[in-house]
């Protein structure tokens, strides 16, 4: 579903975000990304979603190598892309139902079609009773389960998640990973940045560790730190 | 994808009213130079036809003395027979009663002028077409010297200093249309970016879950189409109204050169329709520059 062949990306200042990695993430997949501040995480899923580009290497997401994806293209690659984050993104002057109702709008998908999936969705992430509430009268968990909400609307291929739980506390956590957990079992890939370690090594899945820009370790049932370090 | 008419109108009416302030210095600046561009326009028309008036047939009045003789008229009539056709075009001869009409006509609207005025005081004239218009000058110096003849007029030399004003009035306008239309533009790709920059969460939102550049851009794009077109019907409105209020001056007004500065209601139109054109093209081209700089995926 995402593979990376030896993809190097450099920033200006000569700045090494990532070097010579490469990764193959199967469809349906749960993987973490960890590693601390500034070893490359968010540019990992930058890449996948072509807000950055590699200077070298091969990037394929949903059978298509996206550095040869022309311009036009790239909306709907994202299409097949939901992305959660930890600041939530949410616009806040529209209700939780237009923020997801919102993704599938500038899709062009018709009406109806809009007003039987949004409420669909919002039960799904436990807020069917806050469709009119807007995201500033939310608890910060309830905002992020507006982003998932948000983000899975289009029941996209692949759920990238950047440090999605960094602004919540425990128990908001583990709520939001049993959300994420379950759009994974749908079959969504579901690729995870985090510093998070209690949820790492409780839920035990494939862990891609970075430092520096270099996978130091991709380990299936893995967790944060390295088993016997 | 067609985009959806309601998400259109929601986004670009939005996007005027949160940035009212801006749109009306946008609007009005648009206004400003259309209308200076649509002045400019309608001047050369009025330029144009004037010119052509007086290339096609300039007259030239050959008044006489009210105590002429009739062997003096005679000398004069018999000089501009001879003259026909290699000098003069043709010649008719205005006598007491037709100047009377004709001044008449001319005044109806200063009854004032009219009690004081008699047949009998009107100066009778030749009134000819020269063969060449440029001769006209040289035409009425030879007359102007001959016995009986109390005056030689023609409209030429009016009509000449006229155009000059006109000409130096329409190049200073189109110089001042030229330097408002650049602020215009100017004015209205920075009301698009500052639109951009106002709903630049929503725009990383819209391009996150996967809307395509037209969808992001039309809405700011037609922003620029609409205050274009309502700045250019502004412009309309002025330049139509000051049509018909110089018309209905020159009209009225004995002493300027109506007819040929005349402007029909008809180009009056097809003026205001080419400003309005100007006008939505402005706009869209403003908007269009803004959202190709900052607008991309």
């Amino acid at each position: 579903m995402i593979r990376f062949d030896h993809v190097h990306k450099t920033y200006k200042g000569s700045v090494v975000a990532l070097k010579d990695v490469t990764v193959d993430i199967k469809r349906g997949e749960f993987v973490f990304v960890v590693g601390p501040s500034g070893s490359g995480k968010t540019t990992f899923l930058s890449l996948v979603t072509k807000e950055e580009r590699a200077d070298s290497g091969e990037i394929w997401v949903a059978g298509k190598e996206v550095g040869s994806l022309p311009p036009w293209k790239v909306p709907y690659l994202r299409r097949n892309i939901g992305c959660i984050f930890q600041d939530f993104r949410l616009l806040p002057e529209r209700t939780v139902y237009d923020n997801v109702a919102f993704a599938l709008e500038v899709t062009g998908r018709p009406r109806h079609f809009v007003r039987s999936q949004v409420p669909q969705i919002l039960e799904l992430v436990g807020l069917g009773n806050k469709m009119g509430r807007r995201p500033g009268e939310l608890s910060g968990g309830e905002q992020q389960r507006v982003a998932v909400a948000r983000a899975f609307v289009n029941r996209p291929l692949i759920l990238l998640a950047d440090e999605p739980t960094g602004n919540l506390d425990p128990a908001t956590t583990a709520g939001i990973m049993r959300l994420l957990e379950r759009i994974n079992q749908y079959g969504t890939t579901v690729v995870m940045a985090t510093h998070h370690q209690e949820i790492v090594d409780a839920m035990r899945k494939r862990v891609i560790e970075l430092d520096h820009g270099v996978v130091v370790r991709d380990q299936a049932r893995g967790v944060y730190g390295m088993v016997g370090a | 994808m067609a985009l959806p008419s309601s998400y259109l109108l929601r986004e670009t009416g939005g996007n005027l009213a949160r940035n009212i302030v801006m749109t009306v210095a946008a609007v009005v600046t648009m206004a400003v130079s259309l209308t200076a561009l649509g002045g400019v326009l309608i001047m050369r028309q009025a330029v144009n036809k004037a010119t052509v008036q007086y290339q096609g047939g300039v007259e030239l009045d050959i008044f006489l003395n009210p105590n002429a003789s009739a062997q003096e008229v005679n000398g004069i009539r018999q000089e501009l027979v001879s003259m026909t056709p290699t000098q003069i075009k043709k010649c008719s001869y205005v006598d007491k009663t037709a100047a009377f009409t004709e001044f008449r006509q001319m005044f109806s609207g200063q009854p004032d002028m009219l009690k004081v005025m008699t047949p009998s005081r009107m100066p009778t004239s030749f009134r000819c077409v020269p063969a060449k218009a440029q001769n006209v000058g040289q035409l009425a110096a030879e007359f102007s010297k001959q016995p009986g003849v109390y005056n030689v007029g023609y409209p030429g030399q009016e009509i000449k200093q006229w155009l000059a004003h006109f000409a130096t009035l329409r190049n200073v306008t189109l110089v001042v249309a030229g330097g408002v239309m650049i602020g215009a533009i100017a004015l209205v790709v920075n009301t698009i970016q500052l639109a951009i920059f106002a709903r630049r969460r929503e725009v990383a939102v819209m391009k996150l879950v996967g809307a395509t550049n037209w969808f992001i851009r039309v809405p700011f794009m037609l922003e620029g189409l609409v205050e274009g077109l309502v700045g250019a019907a502004v412009a309309f409105v002025i330049t139509f109204t000051a049509r018909n209020t110089f018309a209905s001056f020159t009209g009225t007004n004995p002493l300027l050169p109506s007819e040929p500065l005349n402007v029909s209601s008809h180009e009056a139109l097809l003026t205001g329709v080419l400003v309005v054109v100007v006008g939505a093209a402005v706009g869209a081209l403003g908007s269009a520059f803004a959202v190709r700089r900052h607008l991309s995926v």
